[in-house]
């Protein structure tokens, strides 16, 4: 059975906003023609489009694309998947990476996925096809794309905005390297140069709960990441900036309840849910504009112990009096190394941000708990008097390797009269402290 | 943590000679460990009895061994050397084995030596196979159902309750040597009894049955303050069932779920930290069923392997050279991504691109060994290739293979679809090209055939229905091509898809040269990739490339000043380290003189295919097509050909053609010394002798050839290499077999027949000469009879028994040839002497298997000797030949004495006769160093695992020929205190010339019989010369008995006088070891 619909395999092209053009074949949702495109983003109607546009990234993961198109920090992103085989095994909806998000419908995260090569073969029972479930979910896939140019490109030139589109009349795309193509292109390239760059862009307002919602403990989470080691853990308030599930689910695991509340939650409403610590979830976007997030935080150090989870990690480096700023072209992948700079172990951690803290802007008492083994960029802060902890890479994985799981206990541990989750014989079968 | 400074010297165990399943990756990763160690200061003494490799080059090491890898010789070597620690972790099971006896043997708590890399407690617990099952379960994972037993009935009790099909092992022994698959009541007993010979601790491990299943392989990296890292994912795209060597491989894994691969390399990196490796890389096996989503744990090497080197080649991740640093207290985030040059190796390679390994079988070899693979591995060489997508690496490490396919191809319209269906089902080496033949067929009918046909072969063979949709893809894509005139995208397409020149010319019918037209006039070229370890993250430091088509290109070209080394491609008999070492020698040697060198090869196992060996790294077929475009991207036109065995010496011509400046001896030459007519006149030119020939085209003219030059003769196959199918005929009828079966015979490629000069003594010289001045290194003697192809036979430097005389006139038919020739660089000549005569046999233009040997032994480094001559110093110049006189220099040994002896994978084999002969089957070569005669055979015998019996019963049964030179041998023996049993024939013989042989009957003479002897353990030497000498003879079940019951056995009296000298030597008692001056 095939589900493709007209636009499958016609050409496409991925146009960046400095007018590099590459081109490749259409899959899922149909773009949208160039002209059209252009014209709606001139006219201002195109101005929040979560698909078809948005800053274009490279991720380095060889597999997990299904938990990359559903990870809410994805949101205004297209992702180009640097391994060029791409929807080998399918998806399935329990692989998804989007929180409880009550009153939202945007399943896939991503505005496009950019990738070299498309699986379009058999997949298991109960699962579906990368390009039908792109098609389901309204968002464009291109694929022949030469993502090795690409990610290069973006090496050399940065992160930048970019569209997926189609050519007029489902006709070649036109060739860049004569004038009457490039003139084509050069239109869009100028819009999107002009749309909203992801600095200074705020993104959480799209993703994340609407409404609050109270999650029970369960004991193995659906993590997989075996058995959980107690029931009745502390109370968490998620403060959902957009959450990926396994934060919910891992927390679950070890035996907390939640109650995950909006990101337009005060202070006095995370403080009014009763809980022991709270949570900040990772989400998309520059947190250098979380205004509200950031003060709500703000008031909560030192009252509550607060746990940090990349966009959390910014938030809470912000409000401690920190300050962020956008990296050329971030971390988005699955094999980077961090160290922790207190056992001076190393940790294969799952990344996805495009900003990082500024370790000068750090005020005393604030201490890098994580630095990354590359660059040496700030992973993970802590402050042991004031309860607080972060990360910035993903602890929960999901995609990538779990050997940075541990985290979430020793994040309990900072909660009083839960000091003891943190047991060292157990951290221990998970490669921890 | 910082480097250890509570040692300073450390002892590396080598893998020894090659056979299948431990080739030249030991020496890869043994090469990258000493110079890595070297590095971070410490000495480092090395053992390894194999002359092929890089890493015995002089220099290499500070302190170099060559003897057997034998605990009285490493606790010599320990003695001398004083070393703190030794690490054996670097020459495969070998090391390992060998590291567990000095152990037992109490060497290491004699000598306070400490073993690093990996503790005995954790060799012992990874592979002890029941121990690991335990420590398996406790750490929650699942092992295959599985019972060791000691004895046949115990194991038939399990069978009971397991069931049948069961898989079948001996406990350890390497490359799961000795294992099988039994599918039958009958395959099971032989197969258990098998096992439990095999296994040098009589145990056998019987197992369910997991065949089918998908199979995964993950390479870990360990450090001691237990931080890991997975380099390398690898799924096999044969599923359980084929050993993981003769599989065909990916890297990364395609078809698992993020979910499935994270609860898999969790799951490794426990049982590393399980078994206790914490300073080095190990590799897990697993089997996977997709259905329900069981995950069992097949077996762990707690040391770097084949699929290590794999793994290092396929990602830019050196695990050889991190591990080493890992062994001596660094931890992973303290070494730098060599790569990169700025990240760190706390890190998992991300590719961007796939890496595919294809295993190379030598099917005509042993044909009675490949009716089906199983769980003992039979491949001897593999090929990489990398590529964008999994299509191209695919078909370009098919052709890589060099055997016959130019990528997955149909095979021949006369396969008809029952038999092509019944490979499917069957593990038969050439199963994939069944299943794509099945795939082709379909796609003619529409896409949905291939849907539906996939749909088929999945459900009866296991393949992952992604590795099928992606051939399925590549037949649609074939069925476009076939009969058209394929425009640009098409054309795009088909380059993408992997597919060369030739290929797309004979789908659509033009040339391969229109072809090429098309491509230059649509702008569609080969773009290069960096293989950078990180998907383009990072810039990379070291220039190691791939080729992909009509893509971005990256890097800069080396220039007209490079140098262009063309490997020797995927180890085969015949064809193999040797080859390997001569290429990486010199590309050290041009760039000691300031060349930048650009190595390209495509075996995966080498030193050669290390990105730090030369300047620029292609992992590439070796085909023109591939190479040229090399050429052209790095703008070079300086071309060695000479060092790679035949594969270069194949495509020098059509290399020449694109522009290429072949390096030393011209393309012209070498064809002149290739073609057997002009050099038959040549021979004669230089008033030279050749056994009588003849050149044949057809079966008559081959009749009539054999009759003109007498029976027996030899008859070969023209430009082969290794001797294939090469065989000797006493009489018509045995020439008439040979026809039946002979491969090819035509006009174009005749057959040539040889006189055959039985009892003649053979030599080999390896020369180099620049022009004028010739250099020999060293007359080499074969100590087997003439006959057994040079490659077999073993040989000793300098000449064991001839005369001076005789020795001067092949230098002087040396220099001759050379000049004649016009050779520079080098040359290969082999002799025969009969009745004082010297014949020249036959004459190779290029480095021979034999140059690594003979550098060591005679201390000239004769790559680096050619090398020179190729940058303009002469041998004058360069001190080997001297400044006033005939212009000849002759090399002297300087060690004594060095014997090469050949190994043998016979035992790969089941029932395969290991009787020597013109066509060559030996895997690997080990040398061994004395002062005197009998010292160096007795270590060359040792170093391949041959146990030379000091005492008990020789078997003597030796053809009528023989009966007269096997007296004194006889005697000797004797003299040794052994006493004697031989057959009736035999035994008459013997009597006739005073000596008592206890009479043993042959098999069909009733019981008690030789073969019962042999069983029994009453045998402890065997010499038997075949009837016939080179006839298939009947008595071939008594070498195999021999060879299963691991007693020495020779098949000529010159080998069997050899024996003598050598059990002389071990009667002494003394255990010397010898360092390399």
């Amino acid at each position: 059975m095939d589900t493709r619909d007209d636009s499958f395999g016609t050409p496409a092209a991925l146009v960046l906003a400095d007018g590099t053009v590459f081109r490749g074949t259409s899959f899922g949702a149909p773009p949208r023609e160039v002209g059209a495109l252009t014209k709606s983003l001139a006219a201002g109607t195109a101005a929040d489009s979560l698909t078809h546009l948005g800053e274009v990234v490279f991720n380095t993961a060889m597999s997990g694309y299904a938990e990359v198109l559903t990870d809410p920090s994805y949101t205004g992103q297209i992702v180009a998947m640097t391994y060029p085989h791409v929807g080998n095994y399918g998806i399935d909806e329990r692989w998804s990476e989007s929180g409880p998000e009550a009153g939202r419908t945007r399943r896939v995260k991503v505005a496009g996925l950019v990738i070299r090569r498309l699986y379009h073969g058999p997949v298991r029972p109960g699962r579906v096809r990368l390009a039908d479930y792109l098609a389901e979910n309204g968002v464009p896939g291109i694929s022949g794309v030469d993502t090795r140019a690409l990610t290069l490109h973006l090496r050399t030139h940065g992160a930048q905005n970019a569209a997926i589109c189609a050519a007029p009349d489902s006709a070649e795309m036109p060739d860049v390297s004569d004038a009457t193509g490039r003139a084509v292109y050069a239109g869009l390239a100028a819009e999107l140069s002009r749309f909203p760059a992801m600095e200074g862009r705020g993104l959480i307002g799209e993703v994340g709960t609407t409404t609050s919602v109270e999650i029970e403990p369960a004991p193995d989470g659906g993590t997989g990441s075996g058995p959980s080691i107690r029931t009745g853990g502390p109370h968490i308030a998620l403060y959902d900036c957009g959450a990926k599930a396994n934060i919910v689910r891992e927390l679950q695991a070890l035996g907390c309840r939640l109650s995950v509340v909006p990101s337009t939650a005060t202070a006095a409403e995370l403080r009014a849910t009763g809980a022991d610590a709270v949570m900040l979830s990772n989400g998309p976007g520059d947190p250098a504009v979380l205004a509200h997030q950031v003060e709500q935080t703000r008031e909560l150090l030192g009252t509550l112990p607060v746990l940090g989870i990349c966009l959390g990690h910014q938030i809470i480096a912000e409000a401690a009096g920190g300050r962020t700023s956008k990296m050329k072209f971030g971390h988005h992948g699955v094999n980077h190394p961090v160290r922790d700079e207190i056992t001076r172990r190393v940790f294969v951690t799952s990344q996805n941000h495009g900003f990082t803290v500024e370790e000068e802007s750090l005020p005393p008492g604030m201490r890098v708990w994580f630095r990354n083994a590359n660059d040496g960029s700030v992973e993970g802060l802590r402050d042991d008097g004031r309860r607080i902890r972060s990360t910035q890479f993903h602890p929960e994985s999901a995609p990538g390797p779990t050997d940075s799981r541990w985290i979430f206990r020793e994040f309990l541990a900072a909660i009083p009269g839960f000091e003891d989750v943190a047991d060292p014989d157990d951290a221990a079968t998970e490669g921890g402290q | 943590m910082p480097k250890r400074t509570d040692i300073t010297s450390i002892l590396l165990i080598g893998s020894g000679p090659i056979v299948i399943g431990q080739a030249c990756e030991f020496d890869y990763s043994g090469n990258q460990a000493v110079k890595a160690l070297r590095e971070e200061g410490y000495r480092v003494i090395l053992v390894n009895p194999n002359p092929a490799t890089v890493m015995t080059t002089p220099g290499t090491a500070d302190v170099i061994y060559m003897d057997p890898l034998e605990v009285p010789y490493i606790e010599d070597i320990i003695r001398r050397e004083r070393p703190d620690a030794v690490l054996a972790t670097m020459g495969g099971q070998t090391a390992l084995n060998l590291a567990m006896d000095l152990e037992a043997a109490g060497v290491f708590a004699r000598h306070g030596v400490e073993v690093i890399g990996a503790s005995i407690d954790s060799i012992r617990l990874a592979e002890d196979r029941g121990e690991f099952k335990k420590l398996v379960s406790r750490l929650g994972l699942e092992s295959p159902r599985s019972a060791l037993v000691t004895s046949l009935s115990e194991a038939l009790s399990v069978k009971a309750e397991f069931g049948l099909p069961l898989i079948i092992r001996p406990s350890y022994t390497l490359g799961g040597k000795g294992g099988s698959i039994a599918y039958t009541e009958d395959e099971a007993v032989t197969a258990i009894e098998h096992a439990l010979a095999e296994s040098p601790v009589h145990t056998a491990l019987i197992e369910e049955s997991l065949i089918g299943w998908q199979e995964f392989e993950l390479e870990v990296m360990r450090d001691a303050a237990d931080n890991a890292v997975v380099v390398c994912s690898i799924e096999n795209i044969d599923p359980m069932g084929v050993h993981t060597g003769d599989s065909i491989t990916v890297a990364p894994v395609q078809t698992l779920s993020d979910r499935e691969y994270q609860r898999m390399r969790t799951a490794a990196i426990e049982i590393l930290r399980g078994v206790g490796v914490d300073c080095g890389g190990s590799n897990v096996q697993f089997a996977y069923n997709p259905a329900d989503g069981r995950m069992i744990v097949i077996e762990m090497n707690p040391r770097v392997s084949r699929s290590s080197a794999l793994a290092s080649k396929a990602t830019g991740f050196p695990i050889a050279r991190a591990s080493a640093r890992l062994a001596v207290g660094y931890t992973l985030d303290e070494v730098i991504n060599d790569i990169t040059g700025k990240t760190v190796s706390s890190f998992e390679p991300a590719l961007d691109y796939a890496a595919v390994k294809v295993p190379r079988f030598e099917l005509e070899k042993f044909p009675e060994g490949y009716a089906s693979l199983g769980t003992q591995m039979k491949s001897v060489g593999e090929s990489l290739a990398l590529g964008r997508t999994f299509g191209e690496a695919l078909n370009k490490a098919i052709r890589a293979a060099e055997y016959g396919f130019d990528g997955l191809e149909a095979l021949s319209p006369d396969t008809d679809g029952q038999t092509l269906w019944e490979m499917v089902q069957s593990l038969h080496p050439r199963r994939i090209f069944a299943v794509y033949t099945l795939l082709r067929r379909a796609a003619s009918e529409g896409t949905d055939a291939v849907a539906r046909t996939a749909e088929r072969i999945a459900a009866e063979s296991g393949y992952d229905p992604w590795f099928l949709y992606e051939f399925g893809e590549l037949a649609v894509l074939e069925n476009q091509l076939a009969g058209g005139d394929p425009a640009g995208e098409l054309l795009l397409e088909a380059k993408q898809a992997g597919f060369t020149d030739g290929r797309i010319a004979r789908l659509t019918g033009l040339a391969p040269k229109e072809i090429a037209a098309s491509l230059d006039a649509a702008g569609i070229r080969p773009s290069y990739h960096f293989v950078d370890t990180c998907a383009g993250e990072f810039e990379a430091d070291t220039p190691y490339f791939y080729s992909s088509w009509g893509e971005a290109d990256e890097g800069t070209p080396v220039g007209t000043d490079g140098v262009l080394i063309v490997g020797s491609g995927p180890n085969r008999i015949g064809q193999g380290l040797e080859f390997d070492t001569c290429c990486t020698l010199s590309s050290m040697a041009y760039r000691n003189l300031g060349r930048k060198t650009v190595m390209v090869n495509s075996n995966p196992e080498t030193v050669s295919t290390d990105f730090n060996v030369s300047d620029r790294l292609y992992i590439e077929p070796l085909t023109a097509e591939d190479v040229i475009h090399v050429m052209r991207k790095e703008q070079v036109s300086d071309v060695v050909v000479q060092l790679g065995g035949q594969t270069p010496l194949n495509m020098a011509e059509a290399l020449e053609a694109a522009g290429a400046r072949i390096v030393g001896t011209s393309v012209d030459s070498i064809q002149d010394a290739e073609d057997r007519e002009k050099f038959s006149a040549l021979i004669r030119r230089l008033g030279l002798r050749q056994p009588e020939n003849r050149m044949a085209g057809t079966a008559d003219d081959v009749r009539a050839a054999a009759e003109e030059v007498g029976y027996p003769v030899l008859l070969r196959p023209s430009f082969v290499l290794g001797g294939r199918s090469m065989t000797i005929a006493y009489t018509v009828a045995e020439l008439n077999r040979f026809l039946s079966e002979a491969p090819v015979l035509s006009p174009e490629r005749p057959i040539l027949v040889d006189r055959f000069l039985e009892d003649a003594f053979e030599y080999d010289v390896d020369a180099v000469a620049d022009g004028t001045n010739v250099y020999v290194g060293g007359i080499m003697q074969h100590i087997e009879a003439a006959g057994v192809h040079s490659g077999d036979s073993a040989c000793v430097f300098p000449p064991f028994k001839s005369d001076r005389a005789v020795e001067t006139e092949m230098v002087a038919a040396t220099a001759a040839i050379a000049r004649e020739i016009g050779v520079s660089g080098f040359l290969n000549i082999q002799y025969a002497v009969q009745d004082g005569l010297l014949y020249v046999l036959e004459v190779n233009p290029r480095a021979s298997r034999t140059v690594p040997f003979l550098s060591k032994a005679s201390g000239v480094d004769l790559v680096a000797a050619a090398v020179g001559i190729w940058t303009g110093r002469d041998l004058r110049a360069q001190g080997l030949v001297a400044p006033d006189g005939d212009g000849i220099g002759v090399g002297a040994c300087v060690t004594g004495w060095a014997v090469k002896e050949a190994m043998f994978s016979f035992d790969r084999f089941t029932g395969h006769d290991p009787l020597l002969g013109p066509e060559m089957r030996s895997t690997g070569e080990a040398i061994g160093i004395g002062v005197d005669f009998g010292e160096a055979f007795a270590k060359a015998t040792m170093a391949t695992g041959a146990r030379l019996p000091h005492e008990g019963r020789v078997f003597v049964a030796v053809n009528d020929h023989d009966k007269e030179t096997i007296l004194p041998v006889v005697r000797d023996l004797i003299e040794l205190g052994f006493s004697v049993a031989a057959t009736r024939g035999t035994a008459a013989v013997l009597f006739e010339h005073g000596i008592l042989a206890e009479v043993v009957l042959k098999v069909h003479e009733g019981h008690p019989n030789v073969i019962d002897h042999i069983r029994s353990g009453r045998i402890d030497m065997l010499i038997n010369t075949p009837m016939g000498r080179f006839t298939r003879s009947d008595d071939g079940y008594l070498r195999v008995e021999a060879l299963r019951h691991r007693i020495p056995y020779t098949t000529t009296t010159s080998a069997a006088r050899a024996a003598v000298e050598a059990i002389r030597h071990l009667k002494r008692g003394e255990t010397v070891a010898r360092p390399l001056p």
